[in-house]
């Protein structure tokens, strides 16, 4: 029988960070420390399960892994390391994760200081009441500047000098001192044993052979083995099979107690059955409320994802539909285009969201994919009443019948240092941004607030922020509503057929600058064809921009007798062969980089 | 007469067209990929006699047994290929045309090539006369393609053409003693050549009115000594040692001057029949033509290629193996390929594509996209009526990439 851990030792913290300021390293060297992982298992970015995360160094997935910590107090406590995903894309999910917490360990990088993603995290930890404890990290590095970076982080939560840690994650220096604080200033959970018990799921996993993983913290009574429980969001009924808790790795037992972070497995196959943020309680004895913060988060950015090859279709379906059992915000829905054949509207949480499964997709299933133009979701309302929610332009009703278009904004906040301050401005100026606010984190270092289009930061507006302040500016942003907007369909015609995936929606006003350049990108991705290919933008029938694509001079060899037939046959099948990735549009051959030359277009800029 | 044929599957039918590939050079050219062998000054070496008489015996043996092998008409055409058959020399050209005399129709057209250096007045006076009908016992000359590559010395040498006799002087000769159809070879896209000197050969050639012109783009294959001289003269540009090589002519100065020289000779009364070769009214090469409309066909001699029905097989290149596989009873086969349905279609169309010939739409349509195949007539690349489709001039300057665009997307199964 396993040894129950009073609650007031047991400690349930997460690390927050902005990208690459060492959060996987200090989590790795904490499991080294405590003697939870042995040095024979140990490999870098221990909780990073997938092989993405691993090569991108990114969180996707939140992870939890118990720790025993003898402290110096001759105590041993119960410590809950939850690992949260870092990016903007996830935001809902860290806010489950740290809501699970009672502290959380502010990671900035010595030698960079704080950045968007700090501070997006850091008010998302203040939100849920965390204790925050800030760490100044890379201290090793020369190019650390810790007053700095200090100033900065008292700016953000107050903390004096003597509450800031600084260490090295990479040589470990200073991670003791970490551990101890934990223990010390992160308060033990508040919840009620005797109360009707309450779980936050706070992620899940789909196991093929098990059906859905719920990552819970346990917030009032206790759950057992083989006890019925309910979803309470849905009412979903269900039987615990299994709990447990991480070790790292999965170690069943009989009982979570409250405070205790674990696993739940209730033979529940659908994912989207056990979201996030929903709450699991006894079904005998449920709780009266629900624990606060749960929502269904809705994708943001949407885009066609076609096979190269027509008849892959069926697989694409099945691809998407394993995929979905691990990833409840991934959205698709079939959609035919005449330019791409048969494929799926696709809706995802934000662009890397979308990235990571793209590539999950092409790297996991073999597959090869045209993917268009990612977009926001354009609610149009039309003249007749009544709305039609457009995720993809090529659906946008006619201008005639629509009263007015609205798209999705976001509230961005911009880390920037100050000599930057114009350089943003003018960017944003280009991007339809409404300025809101700014101020100095320290002398040199400033935050701006900016209200803009979601669509803007899909293009590349962070492509753009990080190109001209020369990687120095950090953005996170946050959604805000939908407002008007004066908004066209702008549409590509190839040899004088409309390519429905090519299709835009974009502002009135850029509408000929941004049909000019596209034209002219797209010329110079397609290749030179056997004939000559007008490429239009047009707006409604009116044609706002016009290139050509050359047609081949000559593409024959000269000699063919005797044995030179079956060479040049199997020359001719083996391009044929290498057209595979060639999409074939009516007459024209469109190489799949055509699809996103949008991406690589520039609205506003002036020179870089 | 094609159009009152019946259609048939290619390469499918009775053989009526032989190619003899004669294997023999003085001296391998710098571009050439085919099998040959250098054999010196043309027979003053002691046992190049005796090399030259084994091969006359070998084609004879070899044709015995393919002609019993194989459903064998009356031959419309024998074409003697190469290699330099003219080094051979009137003689024994005399005994190899002796083997296949007895098995031509009357009106069979027998080709020879020849090079400048072998057309001497001996050679000419061989050419005119050579075939004897066998009914009527008249005096019908051969066909001789004559082997120029260019009428500039300095463009021959790029070719490592070392012979310097004038093509211009050969061309005179045979001509004289009465040869009634003549072709010149000609090559474009040579290291050196630049539009004013491929227009000087143009002039040439439509000043000499020969019956029939076939006239390539330089090929670099990989492996030749040429393809090793521009390698070398593109990692020396501007700086060359030895020998100052030169660079071949730019993609689009080839393709200029491909364009330029259909167009001189279409409008001097040619008929631009196949993408390399043009012809006066009556003097297409009937062999040729027969190839590029999937007729079958047997090759001779080592190296050669044969395709009848399903099958194209390609004899030994090295003459010695060859002639001691059919010493000893056996063929001197090297390699064999199948072609299956789909194959023999895209290989109908890719042939028909670079002549303009028609092909009944039921011949190719299961390896044809239709989709492709409509753009394509939209674009005016082919013409498709009364169910049979012709690629148009337009879409034979870029036949390769109108195949590639008109055949059906593999199916890959598993």
């Amino acid at each position: 029988m396993a040894v129950v851990t009073p609650l007031d030792h047991i400690r349930n913290f997460s690390i927050i960070a902005h990208i690459d300021h060492g959060k996987s390293t200090l989590a790795d060297r904490i499991l080294e420390r405590t003697g939870t992982v042995a040095p024979r298992d140990m490999k870098e970015q221990l909780l990073d399960k997938m092989d993405l995360e691993r090569e991108r160094g990114i969180t996707i997935k939140s992870q939890a892994v118990r720790i025993a910590y003898a402290a110096r107090d001759g105590q041993t406590y119960q410590l809950n390391l939850i690992d949260t995903p870092g990016h903007v894309d996830f935001t809902y999910e860290v806010s489950r994760s740290l809501a699970a917490c009672e502290g959380a360990v502010l990671l900035v990088d010595a030698t960079q200081g704080v950045e968007a993603q700090t501070v997006a995290n850091a008010y998302l930890a203040v939100d849920n009441d965390l204790e925050i404890i800030p760490v100044l990290n890379k201290i090793d590095l020369p190019a650390s500047d810790v007053p700095e970076a200090e100033m900065e982080l008292h700016e953000l939560t107050g903390a004096t000098h003597d509450e800031i840690l600084t260490i090295s994650a990479k040589t470990g220096e200073g991670v003791d001192e970490v551990l101890e604080a934990v223990v010390q200033r992160t308060p033990p959970p508040e919840g009620d044993p005797t109360a009707p018990p309450r779980a936050l799921i706070f992620d899940s996993e789909y196991d093929q052979y098990r059906g859905v993983i719920a990552y819970v913290r346990v917030v009032d009574g206790h759950f057992d083995r083989r006890q019925l429980v309910t979803l309470m969001s849905t009412g979903q009924g269900a039987e615990i099979e299994e709990l447990g808790s991480f070790g790292p790795g999965m170690t069943p037992a009989e009982r979570l107690e409250t405070g205790e972070v674990g696993y739940i497995i209730t033979g529940v196959k659908d994912v989207a059955q056990v979201r996030v943020g929903d709450t699991i309680t006894d079904r005998r004895r449920p709780a009266g409320e629900a624990l606060p913060g749960y929502k269904v988060v809705h994708p943001m950015v949407f885009t066609g994802l076609f096979p190269t090859e027509g008849d892959k279709f069926e697989e694409l379906r099945d691809a998407l539909e394993k995929l979905k059992l691990n990833d409840a915000a991934l959205l698709y829905e079939p959609e035919s285009s005449v330019a791409l054949g048969f494929g799926f509207r696709c809706g995802f949480l934000g662009l890397l969201h979308m990235d990571i499964v793209r590539e999950r997709l092409e790297r996991e299933y073999g597959l090869e994919l045209i993917t268009t133009m990612p977009n926001v979701e354009y609610h149009a309302h039309l003249t007749g009443g009544g709305m039609a929610v457009v995720r993809n332009p090529a659906q946008m009703p006619e201008a005639n019948s629509i009263e007015r278009v609205e798209e999705p904004y976001v509230t961005a906040s911009i880390l920037v240092p100050s000599q930057f301050v114009g350089t943003i401005m003018e960017l944003c100026q280009g991007r339809r941004a409404d300025f809101v606010d700014m101020k100095y984190l320290s002398p040199e270092r400033v935050e701006m607030h900016y209200r803009l289009p979601l669509a803007e930061i899909v293009l590349d507006f962070f492509d753009q922020l990080k190109t001209r302040t020369r990687g120095y500016a950090s953005l996170d942003y946050d959604y805000s509503g939908y407002r008007a907007s004066d908004l066209v369909k702008l549409d590509v015609l190839l040899a004088g057929e409309p390519v429905d995936a090519l299709s835009l929606i974009i502002p009135r006003e850029s509408a000929h600058q941004r049909g000019k350049a596209l034209v002219t990108k797209l010329r110079q991705k397609i290749p030179r064809q056997l004939f000559e290919v007008p490429v239009q933008a047009a707006i409604g029938n009116k044609v706002v921009a016009r290139e050509t694509v050359k047609a081949v001079r000559k593409d024959v060899t000269a000699k063919c007798y005797g044995g030179d037939i079956s060479r040049k046959r199997k020359l001719l099948e083996k391009q044929k062969e290498g057209k595979k990735r060639m999409k074939q549009l009516g007459v024209v051959e469109v190489p799949q980089e055509a699809f996103l030359a949008v991406l690589e277009l520039e609205p506003g800029a002036k020179g870089r | 007469m094609h159009g009152g044929e019946t259609p048939r599957p290619p390469f499918d039918g009775p053989v009526r067209h032989v190619y003899v590939h004669v294997p023999f050079c003085r001296a391998r050219c710098d571009y050439c990929a085919f099998a040959s062998v250098a054999v010196g000054g043309g027979g003053s070496a002691t046992d190049v006699p005796r090399l030259f008489d084994a091969y006359v015996e070998g084609v004879a043996a070899e044709w015995e047994r393919e002609r019993a092998a194989h459903d064998v008409r009356r031959l419309r055409t024998l074409y003697l290929g190469g290699g330099t058959p003219s080094l051979l020399g009137p003689d024994r050209l005399e005994r190899l045309l002796t083997v296949f005399r007895p098995h031509l129709t009357p009106q069979a057209e027998v080709t020879v090539e020849v090079n400048p250096e072998d057309a001497g007045t001996e050679f000419a006076a061989w050419a005119a006369g050579a075939r004897r009908s066998p009914g009527s016992g008249a005096l019908r000359g051969v066909r001789i393609s004559l082997g120029v590559q260019s009428f500039l010395p300095e463009l021959r040498a790029a070719l490592g053409r070392t012979a310097q006799a004038d093509p211009r002087a050969a061309f005179d000769r045979l001509r004289a003693a009465g040869v009634a159809s003549i072709g010149l070879d000609l090559i474009h896209g040579i290291p050196g050549q630049t539009p004013e000197l491929l227009a000087g050969d143009i002039a040439t050639v439509l000043d000499l009115r020969p019956d029939h012109v076939s006239w390539y783009e330089l090929d670099v294959a990989e492996g030749t000594a040429l393809a090793r001289r521009l390698a070398h003269a593109e990692g020396t540009a501007g700086g060359g040692r030895r020998a100052a090589p030169v660079a071949a002519p730019a993609d689009d100065v080839r393709a200029a001057g491909y364009r330029r020289l259909v167009r001189a000779l279409s409008r001097a009364g040619y008929d631009w029949y196949e993408v390399s070769n043009f012809a006066r009214p009556g003097h297409k090469a009937r062999h040729n033509l027969a190839c590029w409309r999937a007729r079958p066909y047997l090759g001779l001699g080592p190296g050669a290629v044969s395709t009848v029905g399903a099958r194209r097989w390609t004899n030994s290149a090295d003459p010695r193996a060859w002639a001691a596989a059919l010493a000893a009873g056996r063929r001197p086969t090297r390699s064999v390929e199948e072609l299956d349905d789909a194959t023999r279609a895209r290989e109908r169309l890719l042939l028909a594509a670079r002549c303009g010939e028609p092909v009944p739409l039921e011949a190719v349509s299961a390896v044809v996209d239709p989709d492709a195949l409509a753009a394509s007539a939209g674009a005016g690349l082919v013409s498709v009526r009364g169910g049979t489709l012709r690629v148009t001039r337009k879409g034979r300057h870029v036949a390769d990439g109108l195949c590639v665009r008109l055949f059906r997307a593999p199916r890959l199964r598993g």
